[in-house]
């Protein structure tokens, strides 16, 4: 007879995952195929409210500023982050000052980040927006779209970059010098150095500094809501916001659901591609 | 054509107390497979680094084919450097790393392929060259990597640290087998680093014992087998090492123990006396005493260990005592008495504060 008895070793773990990743996942699908009036009166709806979300055009655009945003942003901060990796210091005392002072802008809570870039950017008062101004520059970021997006990716960078920069970091001290010293003897240049030995012992730790990056800035909400709330007009409103005000602004409960699974789908399958992509790479001989 | 000199030659790391290297001079003839035998941190590898220019210049001089390597920036002494671990391109093919250094030294791409795929049959690698490292074995990256090592044509000097540590002992020979010849065709000088004397012992034509910063000796491997200038060559040199006693000398006749043992001379006091297992014999006490002067002594057989046979008698390791102290001999085993027996030596040397004394 075979033993089952292992199977409840694994239950407490079933458990936990039903209640917090099944069931509310479920929740929202089971919503997504409903018309929802009130707590008794709902009624079947198929798969209506994922023609219309799809349909949405301002659903769409928010979707292509998302994708731009995430693309321009990872084009942004791995080279940045490498190259920062790479100025650090190996070795020393001052190293640990160094990745402390990175680490800095990852602690901080999300919504204090657009705080602190709110208040940094404004025209009138703030150090950077008034520094613009005086410089010359029509910088204002509630009234143009170009300055609200540049805003926005320059407080991404700032806030981000530093996670990128560590993992780089934790990479590039994870290279035996043996292989620096073999390349220096092949006499090797710094961009054959980068491209042959550290670039190709990069490729884990960037392949998750990517994949967190996606996903992160695919999900962004808290910073654009508290620097520009969406504006000026929708031009900065990415998926995440236009979700919320979907389901809490307007309660559209059926077609926010619908658009949740459709959201997570996209997260999912881009995240596949690219995990896939790199893999495959790797193993092709 | 490329002798290597060093005169004089001594190394610090920064912060560390005694010199790694201190005073070193060696000569290295041009074409000669050199071993620098030693036990770790004794200074070989830091010599390496030191020749291949991985390390600052250090005070002394470096002297490769005549010319300074001082001023010369790694690259382009015509050094090559094999480590202890491969140490490869691992994005690359085989084959773009037997050619990379070829690239880089500006080679035309024909022409760095026709060299690389000549270095691989060398090595028999040349089935392996458009498979990307990280699927090879450890043995087979290590060829790969002495490839790379060899394949400029402009080498003089080629630096081995230890490169065999990671292979299996019957690839080990064929593997010393290919590096000879190959020397032997490029004409490069080799230097060799091993902790193990068998490597040192098969591969080069002088090997340099190295001991805490500087070089003990430097010989053939027969010099130090039959001649061992320091007690430490003697004991690190041979297996097993070899044997020492204390003792006294008093008008020219050695005592070991207060005992009469053996004729040397040598001005009177105290020193050591070393002889090797193989100089040695121990066999049955006979009747008649003996006169002091024909290095006789009696000893107490513990122990015996059967490595063979030779001419169908058996062959191996004795261990006895002499005066309190252990000693091994190698020897036939069919003459050895247990308990009580006579200790007889060939040739003794002598020693003091290390250095040999007699001669």
């Amino acid at each position: 007879m075979r033993d089952n008895r292992a199977w409840l070793g694994v239950l407490p773990v079933l458990l936990i995952v039903a209640f917090s990743a099944v069931i509310p996942l479920m929740t929202v699908v089971n919503y997504s195929v409903q018309d929802i009036f009130d707590a008794n009166t709902r009624i079947f709806v198929g798969l209506d409210w994922y023609r219309e979300t799809l349909r949405d055009p301002r659903l769409q655009s928010a979707l292509l500023r998302q994708i731009l945003f995430s693309s321009l942003i990872l084009a942004l901060e791995i080279p940045l982050g490498i190259l920062v990796a790479k100025s650090l210091p190996r070795a020393g005392r001052s190293v640990g000052l160094w990745l402390v002072l990175l680490a800095i802008p990852l602690l901080i809570p999300w919504n204090v980040v657009g705080t602190i870039w709110q208040l940094f950017a404004r025209p009138d008062i703030g150090l950077l927006g008034a520094t613009l101004q005086n410089l010359g520059f029509d910088y204002n970021y509630t009234a143009g779209t170009l300055d609200a997006w540049l805003t926005l990716l320059a407080m991404d960078v700032w806030h981000w970059t530093s996670l990128v920069a560590l993992l780089a970091f934790a990479g590039l001290t994870a290279i035996p010098d043996a292989y620096y010293q073999a390349a220096r003897l092949d006499g090797a240049s710094r961009w054959q150095i980068f491209r042959h030995v550290e670039l190709p012992r990069l490729t884990s730790v960037l392949t998750i500094a990517v994949l967190l990056r996606l996903m992160d800035s695919f999900m962004i909400y808290t910073e654009p809501f508290v620097l520009t709330g969406g504006g000026p007009g929708n031009s900065t409103t990415f998926l995440s916001q236009y979700l919320t005000s979907m389901a809490v602004g307007q309660f559209d409960l059926g077609p926010a659901a619908a658009f949740s699974v459709l959201y997570f789908l996209v997260v999912l399958l881009l995240c596949w591609l690219f995990y896939t992509s790199v893999m495959r790479n790797r193993d092709a001989d | 054509m490329a002798e290597l000199l060093l005169s004089n030659l001594s190394h610090s790391y920064p912060g560390a107390g005694a010199p790694t290297l201190s005073g070193l001079n060696l000569r290295v003839a041009s074409g000669e497979a050199h071993a620098l035998l030693g036990s770790s941190g004794a200074g070989k590898s830091t010599l390496l680094n030191l020749l291949s220019g991985l390390l600052p210049a250090s005070p002394g001089q470096l002297l490769l084919g005549g010319q300074d390597l001082a001023d010369q920036p790694p690259s382009s002494r015509g050094v090559a450097q094999v480590f202890q671990f491969p140490v490869l391109y691992e994005a690359m093919s085989v084959l773009g790393n037997l050619a990379f250094p070829l690239r880089v030294m500006g080679m035309s791409r024909r022409d760095c392929r026709a060299r690389a795929r000549q270095m691989a049959e060398q090595l028999e690698i040349d089935h392996l060259l458009e498979r990307r490292p990280t699927r090879l074995g450890l043995f087979e990256k290590q060829l790969v990597a002495i490839g790379k090592a060899l394949v400029r044509p402009d080498l003089s000097l080629v630096l081995l640290d230890e490169p065999l540590t990671a292979a299996e002992p019957a690839r080990k020979w064929r593997l010393r087998h290919t590096l000879k010849s190959l020397q032997r065709e490029s004409g490069a000088t080799m230097i060799y680093v091993t902790h193990d004397q068998t490597e040192a012992l098969t591969f080069a034509d002088r090997i340099s014992v190295m001991h805490e910063g500087g070089i003990l000796q430097t010989g053939s491997p027969e010099q130090l087998i039959n001649a061992p200038t320091h007690e430490h060559v003697g004991y690190f040199v041979g297996t097993p090492g070899m044997n020492f006693l204390d003792a006294r000398i008093e008008s020219d006749v050695c005592l070991v123990g207060d005992v009469p043992f053996g004729s040397l001379v040598v001005s009177p006091g105290v020193c050591r006396i070393g002889f090797r297992p193989e100089w040695a014999k121990l066999a049955g006490a006979p009747a008649q005493t003996h006169s002091g002067s024909d290095w006789i002594i009696a000893a107490d057989v513990i122990s015996q260990r059967v490595l063979g046979t030779h001419r169908g008698v058996p062959f191996g390791l004795v261990d006895a005592t002499v005066a309190g102290a252990r000693i091994v001999t190698r020897q036939p085993l069919d003459e050895v008495p247990s308990g009580r027996a006579q200790l007889h030596l060939d040739t003794v040397r002598a020693f003091r504060q290390g250095w040999v004394v007699d001669a």
